[in-house]
């Protein structure tokens, strides 16, 4: 099936990446040939998204805006079975990550990719790294526009851009086209958020200086409504404030937060709208036929008319129990009658989060190839996503995810877990993540169970970068080295969906990793005795505060 | 497992260039992806000589440096650190296989 329904490479995309294959290629043979020290190659191989960790590399693969082609995730399977062990991490950023590359290979899985119009560029290095989306964008009932126009978009404009190709950091993008947030924007370096203003004009709201790791920090609005022509000039002048005055003398201190929150967020304004008076009316200004042009290529697929209420749907959700909390959890309003929006769930019980195998791969295209018009997304949440499914297909679809193992109707349970690859992977981490979250999910594994504890999101990193979002999960868990031993602080309230951002407050004292669970559980037991009719964990931890659920879990600890 | 409670028992560790695999360097000055077959240093002073041993093999390798072990009485060696256990033993759990379809 062809790639319909988003941004298809160009001659100029083709040529750009093909030449950065080939001129990896040559650094790869002469880093091998000894011609180059590692000092030498080390930035170069980051600029391709190859990692070294503990145990090989790590090819970090970018999936732009998380969308996916069937065609895409089958070459990303053919990859990981030629390349690396036959399975791969999908990620917070909505990546995969290979974790098993070879140095010599690096060169041939960057030419396979390029060939299904992918690339790793951007996926490490202080520059504007692979533009995150809403992975309902194109689907979603209350999406006002597709993100992913403006994600392509920023990405042309960001790939290889010479002035921002040295930041003083990092910088991460995020974009959502529906009031209601998934795409956690208020916790980027920028996040854009599309909305509408009395006048029915639609544009952005601007949000900077956003961010979780050391310092985690809620983004605050620099620009309240910025018409979408004027995005790209808008943008140029603030990474040139962040890039003139971002601090490079302290590797902590060198993201943009940390310049919003030194010299607030006004002067931050002042300072941008000044660069931006000198670059409103220069060539970043977007045409409407530019814009018209990509968003030609992000046209909704073509749905042929299907009933809304179908008979044979509603009789299995009578009559399988499973079925029915699938259908409660991982399906969620399409914007077209008679569809559905599918989340695969790659959080089967004990597993670990985010891995897909070669075949689960290749099932998961196929399923998309029958029934959601080869089209998929990938979600922060570390799922794949179905984003065009009939409503009459969804009992079709629930079976063969099903046979694949990732049919579980845990979508924003307690066992939907987020983890990064913690110790087990990672050279920065401190902590494993991926057992922890292992054992939480074999304990909380019934559904029945689950469902009736409601949405809980249980985000857990190894280190302090928090690439597992641990301060914006419900309750959140953090792996800390303490003299040798691995150790987990707990904290509680973080939210980053609907626009409800807030920071997680940490609970007490670390707990050792054999207690985590009990931990967890205690937690869960406090809520579940004192939640109201109907309300949600991090509702109610916001009613009554930290301290009944401190009791209870330090006395079982 | 005896302890060491000095951290003087070391042996060199790097990351081998083509793969990225996990190697230690044996005696003979070959870099070994057997820990039991590295070379011990037993003081302070031979770590320092040791290190500059790997460097001077480190054309295969990346970045080699030395990891503090503990020897039991049949000469077997263990990393006192968790994340060099890590390192040489691999995951501490399951990976999913490559033709997984189903967990259960």
């Amino acid at each position: 099936m062809p790639d319909a329904h988003f941004y298809r490479y160009d001659d100029y995309d083709r040529t750009l990446v093909g030449e950065r294959v080939e001129q990896f290629r040559d650094q790869v043979r002469r880093r091998l040939a000894g011609e180059l020290t590692e000092e030498q190659f080390k930035p170069l191989r980051l600029h391709n998204g190859l990692y070294l960790q503990l145990h090989a590399y790590m090819l970090r693969i970018a999936i732009p805006y998380g969308t996916l082609s069937s065609r895409q995730l089958r070459k990303l399977a053919d990859i990981s079975r030629k390349y690396d062990r036959g399975y791969g991490h999908f990620t917070t950023r909505q990546n995969l990550q290979l974790n098993w590359i070879r140095l010599e290979d690096a060169p041939d899985a960057l030419a396979a990719l390029a060939e299904v119009d992918m690339h790793a560029l951007q996926t490490s290095g202080n520059c504007i790294r692979n533009v995150t989306a809403d992975h309902f964008a194109g689907a979603a009932a209350d999406e006002i526009e597709d993100p992913r126009i403006w994600a392509e978009i920023v990405r042309q404009w960001s790939t290889l851009h010479p002035e921002f190709t040295y930041l003083p950091r990092k910088f991460k993008i995020a974009i959502t086209g529906s009031p209601n947030d998934r795409a956690a924007v208020r916790v980027h370096d920028i996040g854009l958020r599309l909305w509408r203003n009395d006048e029915g004009e639609v544009g952005f709201e601007v949000i900077v200086g956003g961010g979780l790791g050391r310092t985690p920090m809620i983004g605050k609005t620099l620009r309240a409504f910025l018409p979408r022509n004027e995005l790209l000039a808008y943008l140029e002048a603030t990474l040139r404030v962040y890039n003139r005055y971002g601090r490079r003398d302290n590797l902590y201190k060198a993201r943009i937060k940390i310049l919003v929150h030194e010299v607030g967020v006004e002067r931050m304004r002042a300072d941008v709208e000044a660069e931006y008076a000198g670059t409103r009316d220069g060539l970043l200004g977007l045409s409407s036929e530019t814009i018209e042009a990509i968003a030609h290529q992000f046209a909704p697929p073509d749905l042929p008319s299907r009933p809304a209420v179908v008979g044979a749907v509603e009789a299995l959700k009578l009559g399988d129990r499973d079925f029915a909390l699938w259908l409660k959890s991982n399906v969620a309003s399409h914007r077209a009658s008679g569809y559905a929006i599918v989340t695969a769930s790659l959080k089967p019980a004990g597993a670990p989060p985010g891995d897909a195998s070669a075949v689960q791969m290749e099932g998961v295209a196929d399923i998309a190839d029958t029934y959601s018009q080869g089209e998929l997304r990938v979600s922060h949440e570390q799922n794949l996503i179905l984003p065009h499914v009939a409503v009459e297909d969804l009992p079709a679809v629930y079976a063969a995810l099903g046979r694949l193992g990732f049919a579980e109707a845990n979508v924003g349970k307690i066992t939907d877990i987020i983890a990064c690859p913690g110790l087990d992977y990672c050279a920065l981490a401190n902590a494993r993540s991926i057992p922890v979250a292992q054992r939480i999910s074999s304990h909380f594994a019934s559904l029945a169970r689950q469902h009736d504890i409601g949405d809980l999101k249980i985000k857990i990193s190894g280190c302090i970068n928090a690439c597992g979002h641990h301060h914006v999960g419900h309750i959140g868990i953090l792996g800390v080295d303490r003299n040798g031993v691995e150790l987990y602080q707990i904290s509680l309230g973080g939210d980053v969906d609907f626009g409800r951002t807030a920071l997680g407050t940490i609970i007490g004292p670390a707990v050792t990793a054999d207690k985590v669970v009990e931990a967890v559980d205690a937690v869960v037991a406090t809520y579940l005795d004192v939640r109201n009719d109907g309300e949600r964990f991090v509702d109610t931890y916001r009613r009554i505060g930290a301290q009944p659920f401190k009791e209870r879990l330090y006395e079982t600890v | 497992m005896a302890k060491n409670l000095s951290g003087d028992l070391q042996v060199a560790s790097a990351n081998r260039l083509a793969d990225g695999v996990v190697v230690w360097l044996d005696d003979a000055g070959e870099w070994t992806t057997r820990l039991e077959r590295a070379a011990i240093s037993r003081d302070r002073r031979s770590g320092e000589i040791l290190l500059r041993r790997a460097e001077a093999e480190a054309f295969a390798v990346i970045d080699p440096f030395l990891v503090a072990v503990a020897e039991d009485d049949d000469g077997m060696i263990e990393p006192l650190s968790l994340r060099e256990r890590i390192r040489a033993s691999g995951l501490t759990f399951d990976a999913i296989a490559a033709d997984a379809v189903r967990y259960a």
